[in-house]
């Protein structure tokens, strides 16, 4: 469906760069929606998905990744295969509104939240975002240390090749071959499925997780409650809302592309979850043979499960935790350097010419090399630092959520794409199961007796 | 490429055209930078967002206790 031409302005509008590119990626959609036939369909298709996609494999990140393979090796897959096909299933109800309001607002998330609710609310979300997105793009170089280690790679070195790829991402200046190059890389993350089937799991007892969902091993604790809130924190966090709809719209998705961008969405949600379950699969064998798992990094993990899985399968972990860092690398600081565009009103598109982008580009390359650099202090508590990154990506999503809720409710930017009423259901019980593990959370801190009284100990 | 501005009198070049033939107005870099109107907030909509605000700040010094209990 072509923009009406008649539509528009002739006088006084500004033709920028950045608006040429999404023209040219504009004209290879409606080309594909002309043609009829199941392969104009696929490459429909193909066309229009990205950012869901991206996404949901982004968030399948360092952190998250440590995360799933501690949950394997210490408790084992009965309750949490199940919970974590749950957390995606949020996710997917969360960033499927991010699709609708990009494409029916054609803004950012930080932008609406800003031109919306003020400045007031917009520089609390900011803040929010900010420390979320450092604190997490530290853990991510903290993957790919760990993981290159493993080859025996020196951690500056590790840390380099980390914002080289970063560079050579960005330098095309456009949005299309940063999606693709993005994507390539991130779809490696299935590599934990070889892995998972090198430790050979029992498909029966796989199946009757997923379907009998076992209580939670060892009930409520403090230290299962914060494997639970890294698992959440693994899955839906507040960067992935303001970088799917900045990616939304620097892709130049339209109302007629909602259903797609839906797709995207699901499609993500699916390999990001396969991914996660590989990885509690592959790490599972460890909690079988009660092998201890306290300080586990990459490297380690890796290491360990060489004797249950082969060097090459332990290989594959290995790279598998530096391609998780390095995707989020690439989305997390994109959403920032996104995010403060929009914020600044300076120019924020990856379709801009670096002449034209330079504070987009600078904040996004400053965000990666200072978390970088960070990571090269010596004797940080590594794990400690990614569980705890997860528990505050959790802590800060309620807020997140309800801004999301408010805007995706609102008629008169969203028109008809306003949220439906199952869709605002499905979102409260997140933001209140959000809350609710939060509190949990607090209690184990500050109360842990309390834990005896609900059931715990 | 610099940015060049339409003019009813000047034709236009084949990537204007190939913008506004393919670009909805307010995808257009510069119709994005128009701020949209604020919403007014409602009582309760302030409140919920106070709490949350509230309960993010306890949280977060819960963290921050905890982290450091587990230095020590």
């Amino acid at each position: 469906m072509s923009a009406d031409p008649a539509s528009k302005p002739t006088t006084g509008v500004v033709i920028t760069h950045e608006d040429i590119d999404r023209a040219h990626d504009r004209e290879r959609v409606f080309a594909a929606r002309a043609r009829r036939g199941l392969f104009s369909r696929f490459r429909l298709l193909w066309l229009l998905v990205g950012p869901g996609i991206l996404v949901m494999l982004g968030e399948n990140d360092g952190p998250s990744m440590l995360s799933y393979a501690a949950t394997g090796a210490r408790y084992g897959i009965g309750f949490f295969i199940p919970f974590v096909v749950l957390t995606f299933f949020m996710a997917l109800v969360v960033q499927e509104m991010t699709v609708r309001l990009g494409s029916a607002t054609h803004r950012g998330h930080a932008e609406l939240i800003f031109d919306r609710f003020g400045p007031f609310w917009g520089w609390f979300s900011m803040i929010d975002l900010g420390i979320g997105n450092f604190l997490t793009l530290i853990t991510e170089f903290i993957a790919i240390r760990a993981g290159l280690g493993f080859f025996g790679v020196p951690p500056w070195a590790a840390v380099l090749s980390a914002l080289s790829v970063l560079y050579l991402a960005l330098v095309t200046h456009r949005y299309w071959t940063w999606e693709r190059i993005t994507l390539a890389a991130a779809i490696f993350n299935l590599v934990f499925v070889p892995v998972a089937l090198l430790a050979r799991p029992d498909w029966g007892s796989v199946g009757h997780a997923l379907m009998a969902w076992a209580p939670l091993p060892g009930g409520l604790t403090k230290d299962t409650v914060l494997i639970l809130l890294a698992d959440i924190g693994a899955t839906v966090t507040p960067w992935m809302l303001f970088f799917q709809q900045s990616a939304t719209v620097d892709k130049g998705l339209t109302r007629g592309d909602v259903r797609f961008g839906r797709i995207d969405t699901a499609l993500g949600a699916v390999l990001a979850a396969t991914a996660a379950v590989a990885t509690i699969l592959a790490t599972a064998p460890l909690f079988a043979h009660h092998m201890t798992a306290e300080n586990f990094q990459a490297a380690e993990f890796a290491q360990t499960l060489q004797p249950l899985i082969g060097r090459f399968g332990a290989s594959l972990f290995a790279l598998g935790i530096v391609e998780a860092g390095m995707v989020a690398c690439i989305t997390i600081s994109t959403s920032s350097a996104y995010a403060f565009g929009e914020v600044a009103h300076r120019p924020h598109s990856l379709n801009l010419p670096l002449k034209e982008g330079k504070p987009f580009y600078f904040v996004l390359f400053l965000c990666a090399a200072a978390a970088g650099a960070i990571v090269l202090i010596p004797g940080l508590p590594l794990v400690y630092v990614v569980l705890v990154v997860n528990v505050i990506a959790v802590l800060a999503m309620p807020p997140a959520l309800v801004f999301l809720f408010m805007l995706a409710n609102d008629r008169e930017i969203m028109g008809d794409l306003v949220s439906p009423r199952w869709i605002n259901v499905l979102a409260t019980s997140v933001v209140i199961f959000l809350t609710l593990a939060g509190i949990l959370f607090g209690i184990s801190v500050i109360a842990p007796n309390l834990f005896s009284f609900i059931g715990g100990k | 490429m610099r940015p060049e501005k339409l003019r009813p009198d000047s034709p236009a070049s084949p990537d204007q055209e190939l913008v506004l033939s393919s670009l909805e107005l307010d995808q257009l870099a510069g119709v994005r930078k128009q701020p949209i109107p604020r919403r007014h907030l409602r009582r309760y909509e302030k409140f919920l967002l106070w709490s949350l605000r509230i309960y993010v700040l306890f949280m977060v010094t819960v963290v921050i206790y905890q982290v450091l209990a587990g230095s020590r």
